[in-house]
């Protein structure tokens, strides 16, 4: 009863105040009244603000220097110590910090190749169908067919291991789920009516997809990122564990790798730092990515 | 023969190598056993373990420790290595006495002790179940059998193009429906009853250590005749044990061998084996137990805690009860002390080692380089922190125990000295590392390669030289350094045979990549002494041509030589004649226990 009474209240109010507002505008209102989105968000700055400090050497610079024995157990005499040492006697903490440049800088390349490939294949396969969505389909239908470690695995060996072949193998397969959600969007959009008013105007087929069509479907690009973001950091994590991923660096799987034979001899602090660091930003950015779909579905607006 | 990768694990009891080649030296960790005491059983009763199901005591299959450890109860070879002396040494044990070698090393004549009988048993149907004596035939016949293509041995590499003839008796016997071991072969023949003679195509070094081997185990024709496929499962040899119960997957017991020939505990030891009272015994007639019963243990967890009972008279130590029973200063934990368990601490037959690939310009010509390297890598920090300083740092290639091994020698160029090492690099044309561009070093893949990678890094950085790390998988890093396709890398190496040259070899020039020569090592000097050595017997000569080698190797540095690994074994304070020995593999029969001592 009393669900139908605002409902019905709201759709009032919305008739009495007739939104002028764009789709952004009013997301970035919603968000602001949601204190979780905020509180990710605010998570997330500060993880980028570590990057970049770590980055340009500000913090938790050089961060192999020795700092006391050997596994040290974590205490709160220093801030080097706050998360116990490795087994060359290196603070952890400083790993941890390090791990989080690592981490980001592989989310965001990621995310920067990916886009604009599974943007662009994804738009063209749906809007212009026939052979060229059948070709990008039957691309996609096979990338995604092997298995995603494995894929990663041969491009990391073709390009050679580091950080650059990292965001680059990432990069070539993250693409899928965004092309095949751009495709969807495309072929329901593609005979609406704003669509056609367009073409009988003279538009062509590069200002329809792009002028017309993608500003009306890039909601699910910035949800998509965070996805993305997400799966990258994890993939990342996954591949230096694996011995895949970054050389001669910090990283939260290569210090997950070491904690395999730490742990036994009841050394946790390690596995710990990057495991906790790890959760925190993987469950800011599923949060913010949740909170970012309510905030951008036009259906959700009431 | 053998590369290990040089990332050891402190658990060695992964050790448990099932290859053919890797038999000879895996560490002996056959160890401990326990089962309920019954009333029955007599006093001088062994409790040991196996840690494997037995796959047989069949000796042709015998290729895994514990199979080998087992047939070699029941079954004897020409040869052993004696149980005491250090180094390594052979001794007769079928022979009556070393054989004869012709001058040009290639002939090679036993003659076996008389009266060796063979175990009594129904196979032995003209003499109504009595054992026979056992003759040169025999040998030949068990040699054969080693050969024959049909039993599909993995043991046939000792044999392999070595004997004259034997390789195309063993091509005809694969085409051939029934192998035709009437058919003589010129390079094993049987001159009298007791005397045989076995042609070599070429010298070599090591036949008469292969002889050691279980596989070259003499068993008689009628056993195997009369069992067939069950042979697998029996054990009819001329040893001190008689098999009494089999049950490959959880417990065998061995009695005395009543008809066993008079056999002494050896009266001679190495230099300090009267003060451990492993000569006590000495002159007394083997085997010194009445029965050994060897438990199946194929978790360790329920072994350990068999041996924390009394159950068990020696053990490993598991990885995980590692800090529970050392303690931080390497030595037996106290409560395991107050027992009167004994901590037994040898050399494992082996080294780690990096490598210069001396085949690249950068270190070909510049050994001050190479020196400064070698001093800057501070080898003990690394034990410390990779092996629980369960190692010690190696001075040359040759690990103790061996002919050759020189405890005196303090190799100049490993003796962690910073200070030298940048006056060297500087000689060496790259002052504070300037000028030097990153060396390419080649590491495994797995957690441990990575740290020990940058464990290195961190060594040579502190002298201002810089490493490009590559990590691989275990073929693609093969595939590395068979190519010279790295700069440096991290390696190992367990030895065949306890025979200095096994090591050296690593550095002879012929034997460069795709050979084992991993550092293309190539100095004339040191290939004339290498020749040399092979032409001499074993004795003060050849050991001191080896140590001339040693000492070339050492200021060359085409190594930095890592660490020999040390294994821990513990035993209970009344199992007597402890003491651990690679190579021989029948000595249960030297184990006695002390019921004084067992409460």
């Amino acid at each position: 009863m009393t669900t139908q009474v605002q409902t019905v209240q709201s759709a009032v109010g919305n008739q009495v105040h007739p939104t002028s507002r764009s789709l952004w505008g009013d997301a970035f209102l919603r968000l602001k009244r949601d204190r979780i989105a905020l509180l990710c968000i605010s998570i997330l700055v500060l993880y980028a603000l570590v990057a970049l400090l770590c980055q340009f050497g500000w913090i938790a610079s050089p961060w192999d220097r020795v700092v006391g024995s050997a596994y040290q157990p974590p205490n709160f005499a220093s801030i080097d110590l706050i998360l116990g040492t490795d087994l060359f006697g290196r603070s952890v903490f400083y790993k941890v910090l390090h791990g989080t440049r690592i981490a980001m800088s592989v989310g965001l390349m990621s995310s920067l190749l990916s886009i604009p490939v599974g943007v662009f294949l994804g738009s063209v396969a749906g809007y212009f169908g026939g052979w060229v969505d059948d070709l990008v389909v039957w691309f996609y239908t096979t990338v995604s067919s092997i298995p995603n470690i494995m894929l990663l695995i041969a491009v990391t060996f073709v390009l050679g291991k580091g950080l650059t072949a990292m965001y680059v193998a990432l990069g070539v397969t993250a693409w899928v789920g965004l092309a095949r959600v751009m495709r969807g969007e495309f072929i329901k959009h593609k005979s609406r009516d704003y669509v056609v008013a367009a073409e009988s105007i003279g538009a062509g087929h590069v200002a329809r997809i792009f002028r017309h069509i993608l500003p009306n479907v890039s909601h699910f690009v910035i949800i998509n990122i965070s996805i993305q973001f997400v799966s990258a950091i994890k993939s990342e994590v996954i591949l230096s564990f694996l011995g895949l991923g970054v050389q001669g660096q910090p990283s939260w799987g290569v210090m997950i790798d070491d904690a395999k034979l730490e742990l036994s001899r009841g050394v946790w602090w390690q596995l710990a730092g990057a495991s906790l660091a790890m959760f925190f930003v993987v469950l800011a950015f599923n949060l913010l990515g949740d909170s970012l779909r309510d905030a951008l579905d036009p259906k959700m607006k009431h | 023969m053998l590369r290990l990768t040089g990332v050891f694990r402190f658990d060695f009891s992964s050790y448990f190598y099932k290859y053919r080649h890797l038999f000879l030296f895996t560490l002996a960790l056959t160890i401990g056993g326990c089962t309920p005491r019954g009333a029955s059983e007599p006093v001088q009763t062994l409790h040991l373990v196996v840690g494997e199901k037995l796959k047989g005591l069949d000796p042709v299959l015998a290729e895994d420790l514990y199979s080998g450890t087992q047939s070699s109860q029941a079954y004897e070879t020409l040869l052993q290595f004696h149980y005491l002396k250090r180094p390594y040494s052979l001794a007769p044990q079928l022979a009556d006495k070393m054989p004869e070698v012709s001058a040009d090393g290639k002939i090679y004549t036993f003659s076996l002790k008389k009266g060796v009988l063979f175990q009594d048993d129904p196979c032995f149907k003209e003499t109504s179940g009595k054992g026979r004596e056992l003759v040169a035939d025999d040998v030949v016949y068990s040699l054969k059998r080693l050969a024959d293509p049909k039993l599909v041995s993995s043991g046939w590499w000792i044999l392999d193009d070595r004997v004259v003839g034997l390789n195309a008796w063993r091509d005809k016997a694969l085409r051939d429906s029934t192998t035709q071991y009437q058919s003589e072969v010129e390079g094993l023949r049987s001159i009298d009853r007791y005397t045989f003679q076995i042609k070599l195509n070429r010298r070599s070094t090591q036949f008469l250590y292969f002889l050691t081997m279980p596989f070259a185990a003499v068993v008689p024709r009628e056993a195997v005749d009369f069992y067939g496929k069950e042979f697998l499962n029996h054990a009819v040899g001329t040893g001190p044990f008689r098999l009494q119960e089999y049950h490959p997957g959880s417990k065998i017991v061995w009695v005395r061998n009543p008809t066993y020939r008079r056999e002494l505990y050896p009266s001679e030891g190495a230099p300090g084996d009267r003060e451990a009272g492993l000569l006590a015994d000495a002159g007394k007639a083997l085997p010194l137990a009445d029965q050994v019963v060897v438990q199946v243990f194929v978790e360790q967890q329920p072994m350990w805690l068999s041996f924390l009972s009394g159950k068990v008279d020696i053990s490993g130590i598991p990885k995980d009860s590692f800090s529970t029973a050392i303690n931080p200063g390497h030595e037996l934990s106290s409560d395991l002390a107050a027992k009167g368990v004994r901590l037994v601490k040898t050399p494992a037959f082996d080294i780690s080692h990096l490598t210069f690939n001396m085949a690249d310009p950068v270190f070909a010509k510049n050994k001050y380089l190479r020196q400064a390297l070698s001093l800057a890598y501070d080898q003990n920090t690394f034990n410390e922190i990779f092996f629980n300083g369960a190692a010690m740092a190696a001075q040359g290639p040759i690990p103790p125990g061996i002919d050759g091994y020189d405890p005196s020698l303090r190799n100049p160029n490993r003796q962690f000295n910073m200070n030298k090492a940048r006056e060297l690099l500087a000689k060496a044309g790259y002052p504070g590392g300037k000028g030097l561009p990153p060396l390419e070093y080649a590491t495994l893949a797995g957690t441990l390669g990575r740290q020990q990678g940058e464990f290195t890094s961190k060594m040579f950085s502190a002298l201002g030289v810089n490493l490009n790390i590559g990590t691989y998988s275990w073929p693609q890093f093969l595939e590395v350094v068979k190519n010279k396709k790295a700069q440096m890398w991290e390696y190992g190496w367990s030895g065949d045979y306890p025979d200095g040259e096994n090591f050296l070899q690593l550095f002879y020039s012929k034997n460069a990549s795709p050979g084992q020569n991993d550092a293309n090592y190539s100095s004339p000097e040191f290939d004339r002494a290498y020749e040399y050595s092979l032409t001499l017997p074993e004795g003060r000569q050849r050991t001191e041509t080896y140590q001339k080698m040693v000492k070339i190797l050492v200021d060359d540095c085409p190594w930095i030589f890592g660490s020999h690994r040390l294994s821990y074994v513990l035993v209970q304070k009344w199992l007597k004649n402890y003491k651990p020995n690679d190579f021989n593999h029948s000595n249960y029969k030297f184990y006695r226990v002390d019921p004084g001592l067992k409460k």
